[in-house]
């Protein structure tokens, strides 16, 4: 390769520029936009039918984001992250106050336009604004002591505790996963490790008995034993296990999911848009979908390892704990695995908040592709 | 910022971390194909079957619409029971079998069954019913029923078929019903955002009141949840059942009656007179405090054809048809009012102290101005005549004079007080406002100056002038009651299932514009009182352009007019106009009231291609009047004609000598 070996900014556009990971996120757009499409155009879905080109615009929206971040550096980021993380912790403030009520979460602030969900932007200024702090933890040795964990956690705690208000525990549980990702990439004491795990499973049944609501306790029995209650709490997981289920091999086809386009699976456009796809497109489809984020997370790895800094490394290590985590208690819950948690799949549910921040986050591990030595 | 590959230690470091979460990955997604497999491979049939045999099928239960009826409760529009038979595609096993089974039944090619099923599931997708035919005959259910159990997919359904008993008559004012289309869901949802939400099937008001009630009329559609097999046949399975216990059946609840203000007797009585003249054209009457009691527009179209559905036949010769069956004249067409014109320029004048009811002016045959002769329709001339001459026998030499000293503003400003050239806002769609033209208008609109000559022209009615039906009975009910504007409408009360009333509208009087109005112009009684005389004499006096119509007892007052469709130079213009093709033949109008002193109804009749006023339009609005009379005051009429009014009595049908 003539390239190999100049220095950055001699390399042209294309050449910078990492196509593999533009071709994949497309590729999920398309099934995406493909599968969305079946999931609002039932025979009595009137309602959600215009989500479909709302989608589209987000889509537009998302990829133009995409390419401002990709071009620029994105240490710039860094410079501003404290303003914008303090912003983003205000409007969750304010949500908590006076937001949007909607299915019984207050989650949503109205702009008029569109309803936004800080909670959904506060996952990538968690992830910019941990890399900031982390940036200066030596990652060698024994790793991080509790002195040192101290302000990454609160910075971790405080976004969790104002969603966890809301009450929207799913995406709480988000910000948690991203967060304990990358200090366990960073590095943290092993004693302190076994801690937290004691903690937890001594904090679990206090929290079962004091901190969870009813049906957030409902959801937990419910995956242990769905069958119990059918109509009721079980009903979806039950639901959702039967869309998968009866696609077998090849699917039912495009737009010819019963359980999905005579609405026996609820929240089809966002939640359970899995259990869509794996009903019309069968066990081939939900592996191509597993494999293509198997693939994009590959790339991400491989961006993050020749990143030019650290800082880079760690905003590659957040983005894809982001997808990853989605993707994790997504397709969990709708396969019956993981109980019933409101989170949505990235790049293939509805929602602008969602598909922004995920194409912005997209963004900066294109920025720092872009930017990264190639030897 | 801290170049982390110069630390070799820590990028050793995040190598292995690395690895440990593409492990932990990859472990996750091993497990999740597993699981897929097992789901999707393994337990693949059975739930495959389950999601199959255990389907709850939502029927919506349409809710039947509310009741349109006139003003005594006699009904305009009502409800019958019927039949239709619908598809749902998904239950389909045998297409093919299906059509042949079915077509026979219906009438329709196999063919013709299949293209209708597959085009449906193309537009509404694969799950969307299809209703094949409605309003079924005994016959057609009968042969259904018997042929259902072996034909997956096919249902026959109780449905309701909306009936409109008058047939023709005011059919473009009680619209219609039909399917709703495509585009229409995405339109009616925007417009009834959070009221009512439409789907694929339902059916909607596509125009008139039908359209226009919509939302009161409507009702609320029901849903019945029934457990069927992958078949579409209702089942009981021995599984048991995770869906359908709980589920509650929802009633549909029956939309609410309007009653109108329409007069079921006067409207067919004006339908009578119009069919038996054979009249193209529109009515409108109206009592003298806005409540309309007749409408009515020819040639017509029968609403019961669009019930079921609309033959293609049928609906490509009521859309090419060139008098526009479909459309609703008294409100979306405007014309040229014509000589009926002349009463309001008449206004604007005397109260512009241009003229006073002594002044006496010449009026010859023909008239010089700007160059050019301007014709009057007598050719002769009327001779030195006063304003009440000039209307009796509506002459035009004497309103060009009154056009040149008034001027087009001053004729503007005036005569938009009585309401032309803006829309009534009747409780119907699509209403056009007219035209009223002034100066300002001219040069905005055409960028030109307004020329003298137009002056003229408009002041016998034609030229910018356009107006439709329902303003100018609305225009000369304010001359009939001195200066009343009222609102007009359509709707008198609506009312839910159990009788409540929910809605309920009283006259209005608009503005009175005796009283000075926002643009500083007022009219005084004194000024209406003149005209109202000047227009008596159109129906009693013994030139009057009506005069042969007369109806006992009463005294009618009105003005005849005629609307030249296109310009013709001025000998053709009367001549020959009965010798014209009848498209290029004259609109006839009458406007009138009755009683002239003490106005009780405003009827406004155009007669499209008459040639004229009387006797194209006049006899019909003299028939409406009488039907009024007849059923309001029958004593009034009884004693006129046992007093022997022999000249009340009398009623010929003269060709009028000019207009």
């Amino acid at each position: 390769m003539a390239l190999r070996g100049l220095h950055v900014n001699e390399r042209n556009f294309l050449n910078r520029i990492d196509i593999r990971l533009i071709l994949l996120i497309l590729c999920l757009n398309v099934i995406g936009l493909f599968n969305l499409y079946s999931a609002t155009h039932g025979p009595h879905s009137r309602d959600v039918e215009s989500l479909f080109l709302q989608q589209i615009i987000w889509l537009l929206g998302g990829w133009t984001i995409f390419f401002i971040m990709t071009f620029l550096d994105y240490i710039w980021v860094n410079k501003i992250i404290w303003v914008i993380y303090l912003l983003n912790v205000g409007a969750l403030v304010y949500t908590d106050l006076k937001g949007k009520v909607v299915l019984g979460g207050q989650r949503w602030i109205d702009l008029h336009f569109f309803r936004y969900q800080p909670s959904e932007t506060m996952k990538l200024c968690l992830i910019l604004i941990l890399a900031r702090i982390l940036l200066n933890r030596n990652s060698t040795g024994r790793g991080m002591g509790l002195r040192e964990l101290f302000f990454p956690l609160i910075l971790i705690i405080v976004p969790f505790a104002l969603t966890v208000k809301q009450p929207d525990l799913g995406t709480a549980m988000m910000l948690m996963f991203i967060g304990g990702t990358m200090l366990f990439f960073v590095k943290i004491r092993k004693s302190i490790l076994a801690f937290i795990v004691v903690t937890g499973l001594v904090a679990m049944p206090i929290a079962w008995k004091y901190g969870f609501k009813d049906y957030q306790r409902n959801r937990v029995l419910t995956f242990l034993s769905p069958d119990q209650d059918p109509q009721g709490t079980g009903y979806n997981s039950i639901q959702s296990r039967i869309a998968v289920g009866s696609g077998k091999f090849f699917g039912k086809g495009f737009r010819m999911g019963t359980q999905s386009q005579l609405e026996f699976l609820p929240e089809r456009h966002t939640d359970f848009i899995y259990s869509v796809l794996s009903e019309e497109w069968g066990f081939v489809g939900s592996i191509i979908v597993l494999f293509t984020f198997a693939f994009l997370f590959k790339i991400c790895f491989e961006i993050g390892l020749q990143a030019r800094d650290k800082y880079g490394a760690l905003i590659t290590i957040g983005v894809t704990a982001y997808i990853f985590w989605h993707m994790f208690v997504n397709v969990g819950m709708v396969i019956g695995l993981l109980p019933i948690v409101g989170v949505p799949l990235p790049l293939l549910s509805y929602g602008g908040s969602g598909m922004i921040t995920t194409m912005a986050g997209m963004g900066l591990v294109s920025s720092i592709a872009y930017r990264r030595y190639l030897f | 910022m801290s170049e982390y590959i110069s630390n070799p230690d820590e990028a050793r470091e995040f190598q292995s971390r690395y690895k440990n979460l593409s492990i932990f990955i990859v472990v996750t997604l091993v497990i999740f194909v597993l699981r897929l497999a097992w789901l999707q491979v393994i337990q693949g049939s059975e739930l495959r079957q389950f999601s199959e045999k255990n389907r709850i099928k939502q029927n919506k239960i349409a809710a039947p619409r509310g009741l349109i009826l006139d003003r005594d409760g006699k009904a305009l529009i009502e409800n019958l029971p019927g039949f239709e038979v619908v598809i749902s595609p998904q239950y389909i096993e045998d297409m093919k079998q299906l059509a042949e089974v079915v077509g026979p039944v219906l009438g329709l090619e196999p063919a013709k069954v299949i293209e209708k099923i597959q085009k449906n599931k193309r537009v509404n997708g694969p799950f969307a019913l299809i209703r094949l035919k409605d309003n079924l005959s005994r016959e057609e259910v009968f042969r259904l029923k018997r042929v259902r159990l072996d034909t997956p997919g096919l249902e026959i359904r109780e449905s309701i078929v909306r009936h409109y008993p008058l047939g023709e008559d005011g059919a473009q004012l009680f619209g219609y019903v039909g399917e709703i289309s495509k585009n229409e869901i995405a339109k009616l949802n925007e417009k009834y955002r959070s009221e009512i939400i439409f789907e694929q099937g339902d059916i909607v008001g596509k125009s008139g009141l039908e359209e226009y009630l919509e939302r009161k009329i409507r009702g609320t559609d029901g849903v019945s949840y029934i457990q069927v097999d992958a078949h579409g046949r209702e089942t009981v399975t021995e599984i048991p059942n995770i869906y359908g216990e709980k589920i509650k059946d929802l009633d549909s609840v029956h939309g609410n009656s309007a009653f109108l203000t329409i007069d079921r007797d006067i409207q067919e009585a004006a339908y009578k007179s119009f069919t038996n003249l054979n009249r193209i054209g529109a009515l409108v009457a109206m009592k003298s405090n806005g409540e309309i009691l007749a409408w009515l527009n020819a040639p017509s179209f029968d609403p019961n054809y669009f019930a079921t559905d609309i033959p293609v036949r049928i609906w490509n010769k009521l859309t090419s048809d060139p008098f526009k069956p479909l459309r609703n004249k008294v409100i979306q067409d405007h014309f040229s009012p014509g000589s009926t014109f002349k009463p309001l320029v008449a206004v604007a004048a005397l109260q512009d102290k241009v003229i006073t009811d002594k002044t006496v002016l010449n009026a010859p045959g023909r008239f010089f101005f700007g160059g050019r002769w301007y014709h009057n329709h007598n050719k002769n001339g009327e001779g030195l005549i006063t304003v009440y001459d000039a209307l009796e026998r509506s002459s035009n030499v004497f309103f060009y004079q009154l056009g040149i000293k008034l001027g087009i503003d001053k004729m503007y400003n005036y005569i938009s007080l009585l309401g032309l050239g803006s829309r009534t806002q009747i409780e119907m769609t699509r209403e056009a406002p007219g035209r009223l033209p002034s100066s300002e208008w001219k040069k905005s609109i055409r960028g030109e100056e307004w020329q003298p000559g137009e002056n003229l022209s408009t002041a016998i009615g034609q030229g910018y002038v356009a107006a439709t039906p329902l303003q100018m009975a609305l225009a000369y009910n304010t001359i009939a009651t001195e200066g009343k504007v009222v609102k007009p409408f359509l709707v008198k009360k609506v009312v839910d299932h159990d009788g409540k009333v929910l809605f309920e509208r009283f006259p209005e009087v608009l503005r009175d514009v005796t009283l000075p109005q926002p643009n500083g112009y007022k009219i005084d009684v004194d000024t209406f009182r003149i005209v109202k005389e000047a227009l008596r004499r159109v129906t009693n006096g013994t030139r009057g352009t009506a005069k042969n119509l007369k109806i006992p007892g009463v005294q009618m007052a009105g003005k005849t007019g005629t609307a030249q469709v296109m310009s013709f130079t001025a000998d053709q213009i009367y001549a020959k106009c009965e010798s014209r093709p009848i498209h290029m033949r004259h609109h006839g109008w009458f406007v009138a009231w009755a009683p002239w002193d003490k106005p009780e109804i405003t009827v406004a009749v155009l007669a499209q291609h008459s040639c004229h006023g009387n006797p194209g339009a006049a006899p019909i609005a003299r028939d409406v009047i009488e039907a009024y009379f007849k059923k309001y005051h029958p004593d009034i009429i009884a004693e006129a004609l046992k007093k022997g009014d022999k000249h009340a009595v009398q009623i010929m049908h003269v060709p009028a000598e000019g207009d």
